[in-house]
């Protein structure tokens, strides 16, 4: 119920008109001014090929994934639609539809790949597939007629007319540009696009809080990919003729530099990126043989100077000059979905449990169990295996052996997202959030969380973000960066987002690392509030005089395996404890 | 004059400081403890010692020289050796080759080297065995070992040594204490980290207390152990 | 049989100059965690250099050679200043970038300066080969195959014997820990790209005779070298040459008996397997899993 007004970096302006706008201006233009036919056909290449790097836009800038190949998919989408009009005599409208369908299933394919690989791997197996396409393309020469490419692809026609002139062609491709540029501008805001950029900031902390980072994986690969496909069908039409050097692995390079120059995160970004780089060469022509030598150049000061490309030093700048008021409200307090566990009946079972790493034991047979509505603490000297435990627990480890329950239900093995769409939460021990995004994005994506149910009282993912927020006094930061905040602070903002996903259990790592007294303070204070809304939570802390103060149970590791367990009355006053944390014998004189 | 002093010393990871203002002395040929709860600062005292992090504020001196901000290769030049956490042996080396390249902060003849190497073995008998196993095979013990080992053949003046005892059996931790008394007793001034208060106490002439950042307590060794704020600082007031 | 014999003879002469391109690739994902995709630009280099020495300044070719691994190791150390350095601190993508515009930088000044056209080198030795039973052994080949021997037995001494050699181990396996022993993290590291490039730089003198030098041969040349270190397990040396061998096997036998214009593509055919069903590569370890 609190009102606060905040300045905030946030960007509130409604940008989809203002695409249309920009769009019917470029159209407005394209019509008035006198262009030659080469400047008409300069634009009309940059217009399809911004379409095509709006795909790296998807990939690259919101799923952190590289690809190394979108000159392939605009080359299978441009001979899908060469070979169906001319060869399968297909309508330009099914043969683009081929297109994208054609280019789709392989951007899938190679994303499916990405399920087990990452990184330098990727890329590899992206060049791989680029070299693939090309040596397809140039050497099948009875369907791609070879080297010599395609002439004569036809143009469609729109309400009964046909865009032979270039100047029509170029205001349908300047349409379908604005259309893709607002879908992918949306994608960034909607769910889809927040569990990429969740993925994107933090792979691990985006699984524990539901996103399938797989599933995310190939979508986003698949998008590219038609994007890609898209973009080269329309190329094809344009210019009436293609051939494989026009989709080579250098041509996906420039579509990476494209991307990358005017900054990959942003969809005005990338049409900045891809204009400049189709005209750059008209422009620098004195520089004709050297122009590609520059090229590259720019791209390795790029990287060092400006990592975020043209519109990201544009925005860093804007951000400092401008600041935008917003007023933030939550509308009701937190609550927590129905829980249907009666009360002090386990939560968490967990038998026999055993996670070795080659021959460290760092789990050994272990036992324990959280009842519901409780503060259970789990304590343990360094190495003991307690952050192993909470690995296993949550899915980011396989256990070598054993059994766990929530909730009644088996759980052992599952992925971090399925257990995150069971309702189970956790915070991390080296806070781990979504760095790129405010305090209210990050929560909204623990809110958004499958199977959380929102409606009955929660209202929807923003309001019980906000609540979450509200419930850790953060909602005066809502708008801001999370990075922009203190450290004690960002703690909290990784509990609210496990809160705002309506725990059933609520995991936390080590939240008092780092804090100072009066934030210990206040910690031990939040965790009673987050008992008192019935919530069961499972506490790793090294700072006992905390662990006294909230613990309703301790269990206590050492070497993996379960020494004591029982009120900390009773647990802190174990010999076996003592020894764990203070050693247990004196060394004698060596004589 | 001490060997090592750190005057005021702040430090900070980001936006947490870790260290809020120590300062400590160690005199040579002693063996000082420095002691606390896990996140109190313990290793990011020793970190900022031997260069892996520079001070916020605050000065680090080693034999008279100021060393803070200098960086770990110049440090480590100086006489002042760092075992760290964690052991960090080079798993896909040879025991034997990595307790030679701690000999890489000076100038040494392979001659030398191999008297070096064969010395430490005579320390350390149990690693002899395993001179030219490659350390991923190694186990906990066997690894503390060598990296104490590797420690010692800078021919530190100072050697920092952080939790040696760490995921040990106790009966190894003893013998790697009985290695501790015998550095000092061959010269070596020794500045210990540890969880294991008892066993460090036993062995340290004096100690210090760490919580989160902040000296708490100072003393002979003798005294502190028999203290009960040990215990607190350790498992809260309860168990005091 | 004997064109069995034939072609793996052929087969280990292309594989040999995989696995030195490849050698130098992994010694620098060792040492820095980078993936250079600008290693084929160090054949190529070193081939160009050859190719001005040899043929535009008329050089007698052992001088020539000399030169060229001389302008290798500046190249090598420019590359390491210029490409890595500034971006040491960050993730491995900007740097990966910074490789391939790095890769552009140099071709086309090259192009700008020398022109398209590419160049045939004379082989190094000027007999014409010889005939044991029927198999066919071209001189060039023979060299290629007895330097790339060598230079491995070499590298493995190196590593191997040397104080020097172990440092650089110290510093792939681990920086910091390297940097407190007092060993001088950044010479390694200097040294690595140094030695990678001369690698590189080798290959590219022993294969220009072969496939003419042109600005692009490295392209495909780092490719398989690419693909060969996947295959070996990435970051192992023995995967890298075993890779490398294997994949010029590869490619001569399919292009044999399967199909001369798809030749380039049977690497990636083999690498798509073994990305699907044996991501760590023969040699490489499990990766340890971490949170």
């Amino acid at each position: 119920m609190t009102v606060t007004t905040i300045s905030s970096a946030s960007n509130r302006v409604p940008k989809v008109p203002l695409f249309v706008l920009a769009g019917a201006i470029a159209i407005g233009l394209v019509l008035m001014l006198p262009l030659d036919g080469y400047t008409v056909s300069i634009i009309m290449q940059a217009a399809t090929y911004a379409i095509a790097v709006l795909g790296l836009t998807v990939v690259l800038g919101y799923a952190g994934q590289i690809t190394l190949a979108q000159a392939a998919f605009f080359g299978l989408g441009a001979y899908s639609l060469a070979l169906g009009t001319l060869d399968l005599g297909l309508s330009f409208w099914v043969a683009l539809a081929l297109a994208v369908v054609v280019s789709g299933a392989f951007g899938a394919i190679l994303g499916l790949t990405s399920v087990r690989l990452g990184g330098h791997y990727l890329a590899m197996v992206t060049i791989s597939f680029q070299q693939i396409v090309t040596l397809v393309l140039t050497n099948w020469i009875s369907l791609t007629r070879g080297p010599d490419g395609i002439a004569g692809i036809g143009r469609p026609s729109i309400l009964g007319r046909e865009l032979t002139s270039n100047v029509d062609y170029l205001i349908f491709s300047i349409v379908v540009l604005t259309l893709v540029i607002i879908s992918v501008w949306k994608l960034k805001s909607s769910r889809l696009g927040r569990r990429m950029e969740a993925m994107r900031d933090n792979e691990i902390a985006a699984s524990v809080t539901g996103v399938n980072v797989y599933l995310t994986k190939v979508i986003s690969f698949t998008i590219c990919a038609v994007l890609g496909g898209l973009g080269g069908a329309l190329f094809a039409s344009g210019f009436s003729y293609i051939s494989p050097d026009q989709f080579s692995f250098a041509e996906s390079i420039v579509f990476l530099t494209m991307a990358l120059l005017g900054g990959v995160h942003s969809v005005i970004g990338t049409a900045l990126g891809t204009l400049l780089l189709v005209l750059l060469p008209e422009m620098l022509r004195f520089l004709r043989d050297i122009y590609l030598a520059v090229y590259g150049l720019a791209v390795i000061l790029i990287m060092i100077f400006m990592p975020d490309g043209i519109w990201g030093f544009v925005t860093l700048l804007s951000d400092k000059l401008f600041h935008r008021i917003a007023a933030r409200r939550a509308s009701a307090p937190l609550k927590l979905a129905k829980n249907e566990t009666p009360s002090s009946a386990p939560v968490l079972e967990v038998e026999t449990l055993s996670k070795h790493f080659g021959g460290v034991k760092a789990l050994d047979n272990m036992g324990m169990t959280v009842s519901a509505n409780e503060i259970h603490a789990l304590i343990g000297p360094n190495g003991s295996g307690k952050t192993t435990l909470v690995n296993v627990l949550t899915g980011l480890y396989k256990p070598t052996s054993g059994n766990i329950r929530f909730n009644g239900e088996t759980i052992t093995g599952m992925a971090p997202h399925a257990l995150a769409a069971r309702g189970l939460a956790r915070t991390f021990q080296n806070i781990r959030l979504f760095r790129s995004m405010t305090c209210l994005e990050n929560v909204i994506l623990g809110a958004q969380r499958p199977g959380n149910d929102l409606t009955p009282d929660g209202g929807n993912a923003e309001a019980r973000a906000l609540a979450a927020l509200a419930f850790v006094d953060l909602l005066d930061r809502a708008d801001d960066l999370v990075g922009d905040l203190p450290y004690g602070h960002q703690r909290k903002v990784e509990i609210a987002r496990a809160l705002a996903a309506s725990p059933r259990l609520l995991l936390l790592d080590e939240p008092a690392a780092g804090l100072n007294s009066t934030e210990k303070q206040q910690l031990v204070e939040l965790l009673q509030r987050m008992k008192a809304l019935g919530l069961t939570i499972l506490v790793i802390e090294h700072d006992m005089p905390l662990v006294e103060q909230v613990a309703d149970h301790i269990t206590v590791l050492n070497f993996g395996e379960r020494i004591a367990n029982g009120t900390p009355a009773m647990v802190l006053r174990d010999q076996l404890v003592i020894n764990a944390y203070l050693g247990e014998t004196h060394v004698h004189a060596a004589t | 004059m001490p060997l090592l002093e750190l005057r005021n010393v702040r430090v900070s990871y980001g936006r947490v400081e870790a260290l809020s203002g120590i300062s400590l002395m160690v005199e040579e040929g002693e063996i000082v403890a420095l002691l606390g709860a896990n996140g109190a600062g313990k290793s990011t005292t020793l970190r900022t010692i031997s260069g892996m992090m520079a001070p916020t504020s605050g000065e680090v001196v080693f034999a008279g020289q100021r060393i803070s901000g200098l960086g770990p290769e110049k440090i480590v030049r100086l006489g002042l050796s760092h075992v760290a956490e964690g052991r960090r042996i080079f798993p896909g080396l040879t025991v034997r080759d990595n307790i030679m390249l701690g000999a890489s902060n000076r100038r040494a003849t392979r001659r030398e080297l191999n008297a070096d190497v064969e010395e430490m073995f005579a320390l350390f008998p149990d690693i002899r065995p395993f001179a030219d196993t490659l350390c991923w095979k190694l186990s906990g013990g066997q690894l503390q070992m060598a990296a104490v080992a590797r420690g010692l053949t800078a021919r530190p003046k100072l050697l920092l040594l952080d939790e040696p005892s760490l995921g040990l059996a106790p009966l190894i931790i003893q013998k790697v204490f009985e290695v501790i008394r015998e550095i000092q007793r061959r010269g070596t001034t020794v500045l210990l980290v540890e969880q294991n208060a008892n066993m460090a106490l036993s062995v340290a002439d004096r100690g210090y207390v760490l919580e989160t950042g902040l000296l708490k307590l100072s003393g002979k060794a003798s005294d502190l152990a028999a203290s009960d704020e040990i215990r607190a600082a350790y498992l809260g007031g309860r168990a005091a | 049989m004997d064109i069995i014999l034939q072609l793996t003879f052929a087969g280990i002469g292309v594989g040999s100059i995989y696995a030195l391109v490849a050698l130098g690739l992994v010694l620098i994902y060792r040492a820095t965690n980078v993936v250079n995709f600008a290693q084929g630009d160090f054949p190529m280099m070193g081939a160009f250099i050859l190719v001005v020495c040899l043929l535009s300044a008329g050089l007698p070719y052992w001088l020539s050679i000399l030169l060229s691994l001389a302008g290798m190791v500046v190249f090598g150390a420019a590359f390491n200043l210029g490409v890595y350095y500034p971006l040491r601190n960050r993730s491995y993508l900007p740097v990966l970038i910074s490789t391939l515009g790095a890769s552009i930088l140099v071709q086309n000044i090259i192009l700008a300066f020398y022109g398209p056209q590419p160049a045939n080198l004379p082989a190094l030795l000027p007999f014409r080969g010889f005939q044991i039973g029927s198999v066919f052994l071209d001189p060039q080949y023979i060299v290629i195959i007895g330097v790339s021997a060598l230079l491995v037995v070499l590298q493995y001494l190196f590593f191997e014997k040397t104080l020097l050699g172990k440092k650089l181990q110290a510093t792939s396996q681990d920086k910091e820990m390297a940097g407190l022993l007092g060993i001088p993290v950044k010479r390694m590291i200097m040294l690595t790209f140094v030695y990678s490039a001369l690698l590189g730089g080798i290959a590219g003198i022993l294969v220009a005779p072969i496939i003419y030098f042109s600005i692009t041969m490295g392209n495909a040349i780092a490719l398989k070298a690419f693909a060969a270190t996947i295959i070996g397990g990435f970051g192992d040396i023995r995967g890298a040459i075993i890779g490398g061998i294997g994949l010029g096997l590869i490619e001569t036998f399919g292009a044999a008996y399967i199909s001369v214009p798809y030749k380039d593509g049977f690497a990636f055919v083999v690498l798509f397997a073994f990305l699907m069903l044996l991501p760590q590569g023969i040699f490489g370890e499990k990766i340890a899993e971490k949170a």
